[in-house]
């Protein structure tokens, strides 16, 4: 079993690397999170200059808001690229795994081996979770000397400690992702769907469901601050139930929890727990596959 | 032109008998009308708090009360214009990609060819078959909107309002048109449907989502919940008046936003709806007078994109390239 975990996580590290459309989705991600902490600081400079030009012409008494804001608040659009990007890298990266085989007609083969496929899905599992994990290094690497070089001085041990945190929550969401990816690879009979319809399970999870708690508007599901719960009964009601299936919403209120992010509220640990078992949940999920419908022909 | 409308006939019929298009239009017409079905149960719990706080004032001897709380039922469809300047640009996206992979997957595209049909008739025929598509969907949805605001949202609607709708949906139409051509400029561009689909894919999160993420977050009054010059209590004229000093700053973030196709459909029809508070309740003439720029650049952004996607296709089909 060791074996075939590690020689199909080795193939599935291969095939990674090699995709191009694989190395645009990782590039946009590791651009954007160094982007992020360029845009953070940018636009703190400017509210802070505002609100000196305030308190110049006598318009305001009070303090500035952002005086005193950790470093790691310039990093704070870094969680909105990791729900955005990153989960939609992870389910390319899942169904592009599953599907492959099954396009080559190898799936058969593969079967007529003495192990079981589920030990091959664990192992194409483990090689993509790898290749997040070195993505997500070299992003929290990159986003860690950005924010130090704004600064002017290395981030110290409690924020070192923070972002590297925040890697390891963004690595677990987004494995619960590859996941959703896997799943619909392996279940698809047709190969659009298998793109199409995670894509769609990934905006249910980003959109909808924490709309449908917040009355909040899409658009601003997209802000990295968490929207707190609607008002009024209907509104309460709803969100008792579909708050902690908003992995998404849960991982931003622990992820600007770690990153400091001053007006951020909500239960961290129950936003930790949701993004943990809606991981293991995924990662169940997408190693156990019906035998009949991989080896099935995949349609257009 | 009668071969492109019977090639557009087909596309319609496969399009309607598409399951998987069928699902995702489901789930988007399910995802905007609940999202006015929320938004009106939003709007009845501040009218009945403030109802309920202005009976407290009453009984407790006050006599001015706050400002009353408006209902402008418009503005409830925020959040169905959201979903289809997001969840619709990527399904129009899917559209486009399917009435192209469909024929490359399949190997149909070369018996097609056979038949004396040319490249240009055939793909215009495509195109017109997705644009009539999207504009049946556009009325579908506008008029189950429209329905839903009078008979949950409990909003009486004039003509004005039914005209003003009626020019966002025709936004709509052409910003979900817009994203169907870049489909099938991209399937037809690309040998291998499923790289088109990831590019095109890591393209609409660029345009849809980044981009106008970035303008939404250099904002200086979306730092804090409720607004950053709110909080400071500072009022709007002399808000605009320190705004004035940082035009530069504020010029390249407006740039930003609307390099977006996204965000000049959104100002569009955030004014005709009157959600950008400015707007509302004008004239359509007024509102035009600040919109025109933004609605001719949507208008040539379509153009654009129709005219790279027969391009592609034609250049893709033609025998030399084979």
């Amino acid at each position: 079993m060791r074996t075939t975990l590690s020689v199909v996580a080795k193939t599935e590290i291969t095939h990674a690397l090699r995709e191009r459309s694989s190395h645009l989705l990782v590039g946009i991600f590791s651009a954007m999170v160094v982007v992020s902490a360029a845009i953070g600081f940018q636009t703190h400079r400017t509210v802070t200059r505002i609100h000196e030009s305030l308190v110049q012409h006598g318009l305001t008494v009070a303090a500035n808001p952002f005086a005193d804001v950790s470093p790691l608040y310039y990093a704070r659009n870094s969680v909105i690229y990791v729900v955005m990007i990153g989960s939609l890298m992870a389910i390319v990266l899942g169904v592009e795994s599953t599907l492959r085989d099954r396009r080559a007609g190898v799936v058969s083969l593969i079967l007529s081996r003495p192990s079981a496929f589920t030990h091959v899905l664990r192992g194409k599992l483990m090689g993509i979770g790898l290749v997040l994990a070195a993505v997500l290094l070299l992003s929290m690497a990159l986003s860690w000397t950005m924010l130090s070089a704004i600064v002017g001085s290395p981030l110290g041990l409690e924020e070192t400690l923070r972002l590297g945190v925040f890697g390891m929550l963004s690595w677990v969401l987004l494995l619960g992702f590859a996941g959703v990816g896997m799943m619909f690879g392996t279940r698809s009979r047709h190969e659009s769907t298998a793109y199409v319809a995670p894509f769609v399970a990934w905006s249910v999870i980003a959109f909808v469901l924490p709309q449908m708690g917040t009355a909040a508007r899409p658009i601003s599901l997209l802000n990295p601050v968490p929207t707190p719960a609607g008002g009024g009964s209907l509104a309460s009601w709803l969100s008792y139930i579909v708050h902690p299936l908003s992995v998404t919403e849960q991982f931003k209120t622990v992820s600007g929890f770690l990153l400091q992010e001053p007006y951020v509220s909500g239960d961290v640990a129950g936003g930790v727990a949701s993004v943990v078992v809606f991981a293991l949940l995924m990662t169940v999920l997408s190693t156990r596959s019906r035998r009949k419908t991989i080896t099935e022909e995949l349609d257009a | 032109m009668r071969k492109s409308l019977v090639i557009a006939r087909k596309e319609l019929r496969d399009l309607s008998r598409d399951p998987v298009i069928l699902a995702l239009l489901g789930f988007l017409a399910t995802a905007s009308l609940l999202s006015l079905a929320v938004a009106s149960n939003d709007m009845k719990i501040q009218i009945a708090e403030y109802n309920s706080y202005v009976s407290q004032l009453a009984m407790s001897g006050v006599t001015n009360p706050p400002p009353v709380v408006e209902f402008f039922p418009l503005q409830l469809m925020r959040g169905g214009v959201e979903y289809l300047e997001i969840l619709g640009a990527l399904f129009a996206l899917l559209s486009g990609y399917g009435v192209i992979a469909k024929e490359k997957s399949r190997g149909t595209l070369d018996l097609i060819l056979t038949r004396p049909l040319g490249a240009a008739a055939y793909a215009s025929g495509k195109i017109i078959g997705l644009s009539v598509f999207w504009c049946v969907i556009v009325i579908a949805l506008n008029l189950a909107t429209v329905i839903e605001l009078m008979v949950i949202g409990g909003a009486q609607l004039d003509a004005l309002d039914v005209t003003k709708i009626a020019l966002a949906a025709v936004f709509s139409w052409i910003n979900l048109m817009i994203w169907a051509t870049v489909g099938v400029a991209m399937t037809s561009y690309f040998g291998r449907p499923q790289t088109a689909l990831v590019l095109s894919i890591a393209l609409w999160l660029m345009i849809v989502l980044i981009i106008p993420q970035i303008g939404d977050t250099m904002d200086p009054d979306n730092q804090v919940p409720g607004g950053l010059f709110a909080a400071l209590s500072i009022v709007k004229a002399d808000e605009l008046q320190v705004l004035a000093q940082f035009a530069t700053y504020d010029t390249i973030r407006n740039g930003l936003e609307v390099s977006s196709v996204s965000k000049l459909f959104e100002r569009i029809t955030f004014a005709l709806l009157g959600i950008k508070d400015k707007y509302n309740l004008q004239s359509i003439a007024l509102i035009w007078a600040d919109m025109w720029g933004y609605a001719c650049a949507l208008s040539s952004v379509l153009a654009v994109t129709i005219s790279l996607s027969l391009s592609a296709h034609i250049r893709n089909t033609s025998p030399r390239r084979k």
